[in-house]
């Protein structure tokens, strides 16, 4: 028979590639049984559960793209330095190993000593169908301790130690999570804990992008071209927008203690629109956040499902998003 | 049985290094053994050369020196050596300068690879 009259059928719907039912009911007890994911709240099938005890789990750097030659030199200045992550014990100088909130190792995602670096870590999928996206995750987020050889102490953003709030904690900018998405249209679902602004003011503030990020083919087209330390995914401040009342975080007083917070964020990827998302004990309803897609579209992308993260230093401090596990499902 | 892990990163890419540089802080307790790989696509300036030694530290913050942990490169290619019994924390130290009096233009353009297993 000629392969190319293959017969071809449309990919399966949620309904038919559904566990039978007994065993769509048996799920959540067998969930809750299990204290891995009991602190979790998946959707019906999970994609990916990353405990970074056994590994990165495919949570890889972000770089920008190169030319057919593998010249790194074109990759663009400001995609070309977002750091390798991590499986970190959370030591610190003062008590050694914290440990993670489960076993010993959590994924830190660390930028430079420089204001306006961004460290992005990325996680690349495909879609197996339409519906609703939840990534689950229990991070931390810290600026790092001072030292006489970083002088945090002395960089922006830092001031008096009152007892209570440590100065370092204004010196933590922010981190952001995001999607790529591509199903013809390619957009980003995005939302970004701002913690303090370009002046290291504290905003404790959610916010999201007016616009879809610069792309190396832009550059290429020659209509962006932008310097080492731009906010990637959209370099205008003008260009982002609160949703919901500002949140106070657990940053724990000082830059060495790990507190673990729960984030739940859903998406759907049938409306190409953000659900929700859920920090600790706050909701956000995010179906009225928009969702900036491209106007021209990009090949080799067909059910292109990236997940990043991304952790951005307004000062010379490093500053280290960690991630105990994450947990990706789907409902189709 | 369970398998091993691995894990290798690019801590510095194509980036020209000059006078004396570290690279970030790499967090890497949970391995047994690692291996540095310096790649140096060009040498830059009169009679350069790169100096480049293992630090190591007990909380990314403050480093010393790993004994026999040197390279010394005076041109383009790959060399690498090999780092055990490291703690938890890994960096490169090092100084790249030229053997004539004035280093104007002196530069070292690598990439720089760590290699991690448990």
């Amino acid at each position: 028979m000629d392969a190319r009259g293959a017969a071809e059928t449309a990919a399966p719907s949620a309904v038919d590639r559904a566990a039978p039912r007994p065993v769509r009911e048996l799920a959540p007890a067998v969930r809750w049984a299990d204290p891995r994911l009991s602190r979790f709240d998946p959707l019906e099938r999970i994609l990916a559960f990353d405990d970074f005890n056994s590994g990165t789990h495919g949570w890889v750097e972000l770089l920008g793209n190169y030319d057919g030659r593998g010249d790194l030199d074109t990759v663009d200045d400001h995609m070309r330095d977002f750091r390798p992550p991590q499986l970190s014990s959370c030591s610190f100088f003062d008590v050694g190993t914290h440990g993670a909130m489960s076993g010993t190792y959590a994924l830190k995602v660390a930028t430079r000593p420089e204001a306006g670096h961004t460290a992005v870590a990325i996680r690349r999928l495909t879609m197996a169908g339409r519906g609703r996206v939840q990534l689950e995750t229990y991070f931390a987020y810290k600026a790092e301790a001072a030292s006489e050889e970083n002088q945090a102490a002395a960089q922006p953003g830092s001031g008096e130690w009152d007892g209570n709030t440590h100065p370092s904690e204004t010196q933590f900018g922010a981190f952001t999570i995001a999607t790529d998405i591509c199903d013809g249209v390619r957009y980003h679902c995005v939302a970004r804990y701002l913690n303090t602004d370009h002046d290291n003011r504290s905003r404790q503030q959610w916010v999201y992008p007016l616009v879809p990020e610069p792309t190396p083919r832009e550059h290429l087209e020659g209509k962006v071209k932008l310097p080492r330390t731009a906010d990637f995914t959209a370099p205008d401040p003008d260009d982002w927008r609160p949703f919901g009342e500002p949140q106070e975080l657990c940053y724990n007083e000082v830059p060495t203690k790990v507190n673990w917070h729960y984030l739940r964020w859903l998406i759907d990827t049938r409306a190409r629109a953000n659900v929700e998302l859920q920090v600790n004990d706050r909701i956000f309803d995010m179906r009225e956040v928009p969702v900036p897609a491209y106007a021209e579209s990009y090949g080799s992308l067909q059910n292109l499902l990236n997940f990043y993260v991304s952790v951005r230093t307004n000062t010379n401090v490093r500053n280290f998003l960690f991630l105990d596990s994450v947990l990706i499902s789907v409902d189709w | 049985m369970t398998m091993q892990q691995s894990l290798s990163v690019v801590l510095e890419r194509n980036t020209v290094l000059s006078g004396e540089f570290a690279t970030e802080p790499y967090e890497a307790a949970w391995a047994r053994e690692a291996r540095w790989f310096v790649r140096v696509l060009e040498m830059r300036g009169v009679d350069a050369w790169m100096e480049a030694t293992t630090q190591i530290s007990p909380d990314g913050l403050h480093w010393c020196d790993l004994d026999g942990g040197s390279v010394n490169v005076r041109g383009p290619g790959v060399v690498s050596w090999p780092v055990r019994e490291f703690g938890g924390w890994l960096r490169l130290r090092g100084v790249v300068g030229g053997d004539r009096a004035a280093e104007e233009g002196v530069g070292a353009k690598v990439m720089i690879y760590l290699a991690l297993k448990s």
